[in-house]
């Protein structure tokens, strides 16, 4: 694994990173290093790093129309997929040395197939994740990330010993570690530190080699630690739920509006990071369970419980932990239009929600800024419960 | 805002033995509620599942759930479900089947019983329900939601193949152990909850029940290549029913032994859908209309037949190694088979396994035109007809035409609109083969 470095750290460097998404990425490619887009938080990262092959997650842009990618997709699909093979269709993505891509809900895998066809990248490859959680899905998706490791190893031109790939878990480890520890600013009353702030340094994190995010983490921990300043004490402190926020414009409105957000369980967020790989002897055995089992997305079906009331434990009690760590008191369900795995768990995670006594405001959005006025109005009547 | 209703729904068919199909649907239901009164076990399920087998050997009654949702779309009465739906919390941009299903189960609950004047009786109160993740995300997910309306015992598991641009012989063994593993978990499942035992052997009978009948539907369909077509779209969306929801019953292929001899009569006679056949189009993909069938008479009233299609047409004929002797992997296997059927075709030219299917379709069946139904709610039949017709115009020079409405919501569809997009193709169709 090379040791590289950020020019700028501290939440200045989030910021200059956040306005140049890429910038990075794409100075690593000119210095030689590869670059790998992917899609969700089912691909194993450990992999790429053991290979010393720079992650990039695939990002959508809510501020730029949709101008080319009407005449390969259709208009009843997710917009954020949409929003993201629109830019590679603009050769925003051709910085890019591969892609892979999991499969996790219809649209992602269905976008394999065009993606590769019409963008032709040099290396490509599909995991196919179960939905299920029986036994042998487990057993499964370890062969099916031995399939993607010889792959990737082919493109990389080089072996990764399970060495080097239980070094790479455990720097994940350290990794998700930082994060949590960042995350925890969102604990005391005023939390320490603004969701933007927090969400954004997850944003550009998913753009950067491990060792860089690292560093990035450790200091803007150490920075938020150091200030004087942070958000005010509000009345409400709301947890958003929802698939991919890679813009931080909604998190900055719900800001605006007057509450403090203390915690997200966002694709692009704390779900991402929030559990460790076990390090087992064979490390695709950590690595397969845990981004099989310990991700919770309602792409992934929970056995049904032995009763109603324990099957929405078993689907949503992650949730309310979060809401009690964090001693949040509202939840903002953020769905992206047309995630049908989302829009069929809403009724049902309202009700949970509700009888924890979690009020929930649902809101179902576009992927686009031009929404958000809209939105706004939302949250604000929302928020005035809190007055 | 739809049209108001003018014509009848459906279709006006060409061969009689897709006519004793309503009688089939019907008993359906019928013979679901009856089984409940006697206490064989029912169950909610979903097409391509591929476990269809397994419940005719463990006589599990199915209540196809989808199909009753494209019923109640036939009959101009989903509109109550979808609308119960949506007030329980349901977003209106769902599968259209989903919310159906789910705002009957809705419906179910609020008046303590089938809903009155439902469509066919109603779908009876199953004993469980048993999903997948074949195709679909929403297979897996609305059983879970029903959760909400019903205590039943529910059972999900997955359907899994590889892309086109896989190595197939390194990842087929496990990908058909999985498989397998998938099946024998649904096995045992009907086990724990009915007093209902497994039996290879009956399994085996049933499998090769159901294979011969798929292999006699493909039959039909190489009849269907004859000029002028001895048999229409409209028809071959009735005729699926009893492969999609009778497989493994003698009654389903003695139904399609009976078709058979009716489709090589019309076709060795040159008998026609229309007397004056122009133009030969393909149903290129989507989901049918089943709320406005009838569309594909429009067609033929410009003289446009639909000679063959691509949706409800999942299974060609495969091979599965004679060295197999356990059913249940047996299924694994053609199931491995029957999704990578045309990858390595796929892998020289298009990359795309429907694409393929499209052209050999086109030069098989001497196609003019390809048309495609874009449903408002179904991404796993709408998301990629983009593609596949940009694809087709790679490798053919073919005029296309996407239609755009639901699989059964009709709220926003206008047959003004459809008319007028049909006789403009229709024209360009005619252009293009002069």
């Amino acid at each position: 694994m090379t040791k590289t470095g950020l020019k700028t750290l501290g939440l200045a460097g989030v910021e200059e990173l956040y306005q140049n998404k890429g910038q990075r990425a794409k100075e690593l490619a000119q210095e030689g290093r590869k670059v790998i887009g992917y899609f969700c938080c089912y691909v194993p990262l450990e992999l790429f790093t053991a290979l010393d092959i720079v992650p990039y997650r695939i990002h959508g842009g809510t501020t730029e129309p949709i101008t080319e990618a009407d005449a390969y997709l259709e208009t009843i699909m997710c917009p954020f997929i949409r929003s993201a093979f629109d830019l590679a269709l603009k050769n925003r993505y051709d910085f890019l040395d591969g892609l892979v891509i999991p499969h996790t809900c219809d649209t992602v895998e269905r976008l394999y197939d065009i993606w590769t066809y019409y963008r032709e990248p040099v290396y490509s490859h599909f995991i196919n994740v179960p939905h299920m959680l029986h036994a042998s899905s487990f057993e499964f998706f370890k062969k099916e990330l031995e399939t993607y490791r010889k792959s990737l190893e082919d493109f990389a031109g080089k072996k990764v010993s399970d060495e080097a790939l239980t070094e790479a878990v455990k720097l994940h480890n350290e990794n998700r570690a930082l994060v949590r520890e960042l995350y925890s600013f969102g604990k005391p009353d005023p939390p320490l530190a603004f969701r933007s702030e927090i969400l954004k340094t997850m944003i550009v994190g998913l753009g950067l080699p491990v060792e860089d995010f690292n560093d990035l983490l450790r200091s803007v921990i150490q920075e938020i630690k150091d200030r004087n300043e942070g958000p005010e004490k509000k009345a409400a402190r709301v947890l958003i739920y929802g698939s991919v926020v890679d813009e931080v414009g909604f998190v900055q409105l719900v800001e605006e509006s007057g509450a403090n957000v203390v915690m997200d369980d966002l694709s692009t967020g704390s779900r991402a990071f929030w559990e460790d790989v076990e390090v087992t002897p064979d490390p695709l055995d950590g690595i397969s369970n845990r981004y099989l089992d310990k991700i919770h997305c309602p792409r992934t079906y929970r056995p049904q419980g032995e009763t109603p009331e324990q099957d929405l434990e078993n689907r949503f009690g992650h949730i309310y932990r979060f809401v009690k760590d964090f001693n949040a008191n509202a939840v903002v369900l953020y769905v992206i239009r047309f995630c049908d795995t989302y829009e069929l768990d809403a009724p049902d995670f309202i009700d949970y929600m509700d009888s924890k006594d979690v009020p929930v405001l649902y809101l179902e959005d576009e992927y686009s800024a031009t929404t958000l006025g809209q939105l706004k109005t939302r949250v604000q009547a929302f928020l005035e419960m809190f007055d | 805002m739809a049209d108001k209703k003018t014509e009848k729904t459906t279709a006006t068919k060409t061969t009689q033995t897709v006519r004793k199909v309503r009688a089939i649907v019907r008993d359906l239901y019928q013979n679901a509620r009856e089984a409940k009164e006697k206490g064989q076990p029912t169950a909610y399920t979903m097409t391509a599942c591929q476990y269809d087998d397994i419940l005719a050997a463990m006589d599990i009654v199915p209540v196809w759930t989808e199909n009753y949702a494209g019923l109640s779309a036939a009959k101009r009465d989903a509109e109550r479900f979808i609308v119960k739906a949506e007030a329980d919390g349901y977003s209106n941009v769902i599968c259209g089947y989903v919310r159906v299903g789910i705002g009957f189960d809705a419906l179910r609950k609020e008046v303590g019983g089938i809903p009155e004047n439902s469509p066919d009786g109603g779908m009876v109160m199953p004993d469980m329900m048993l999903g997948c993740g074949a195709a679909c995300d929403p297979r897996f997910k609305w059983y879970q939601a029903l959760g909400r309306y019903m205590q039943v015992p529910t059972f999900s598991f997955d359907v899994v193949w590889p892309r086109v641009d896989t190595d197939l012989d390194e990842v087929r063994d496990y990908y058909v152990k999985y498989q397998m593993e998938q099946y024998r978990g649904l096995v045992e499942f009907i086990e724990a909850h009915t007093e209902k035992k497994f039996d290879p052997e009956r399994l085996w009978e049933v499998i090769r029940i159901s294979d011969a009948t798929w292999y006699k539907w493909w039959e039909i369909d190489q009849l269907r290549k004859a000029v002028p077509s001895p048999m229409p779209t409209e028809d071959h969306y009735n005729a699926m029913v009893p492969a999609f929801y009778c497989s493994g019953t003698q009654m389903a292929l003695d139904f399609y032994n009976d078709l058979y001899e009716e489709v090589k009569e019309r076709a060795d006679s040159k008998v026609g859908v229309i007397p004056d056949e122009k133009y030969r189009l393909l149903f290129g993909g989507g989901l049918p209309p089943w709320h406005t069938m009838w569309i594909f008479n429009y067609f033929e009233s410009l003289g446009a037949v639909f000679v063959m299609e691509n949706a409800y047409r999942l299974f060609d004929p495969v091979e599965v190694p004679s060295h197999i002797k356990d059913p249940l992997e047996y299924m694994a296997y053609r199931s491995f088979l029957r999704w990578t059927l045309r990858y390595d075709k796929a892998a020289e030219r298009s990359k795309s396994a429907t694409v393929e299917r499209l052209l050999e379709y086109i030069d098989d069946y001497k196609i003019d035109g390809v048309v495609t139904h874009a449903t408002k709610s179904c991404r796993a039949t709408t998301v990629g007809q983009i593609d596949w017709l940009r694809r087709l115009n790679d490798y053919a020079s073919i005029p296309t035409m996407q239609l755009i409405s639901d699989i059964v919501d009709v709220r926003d569809y206008s047959e003004a609109q459809w008319k007028a997009q049909i006789e403009a193709f229709v024209e360009v169709v005619g252009a293009h083969k002069n």
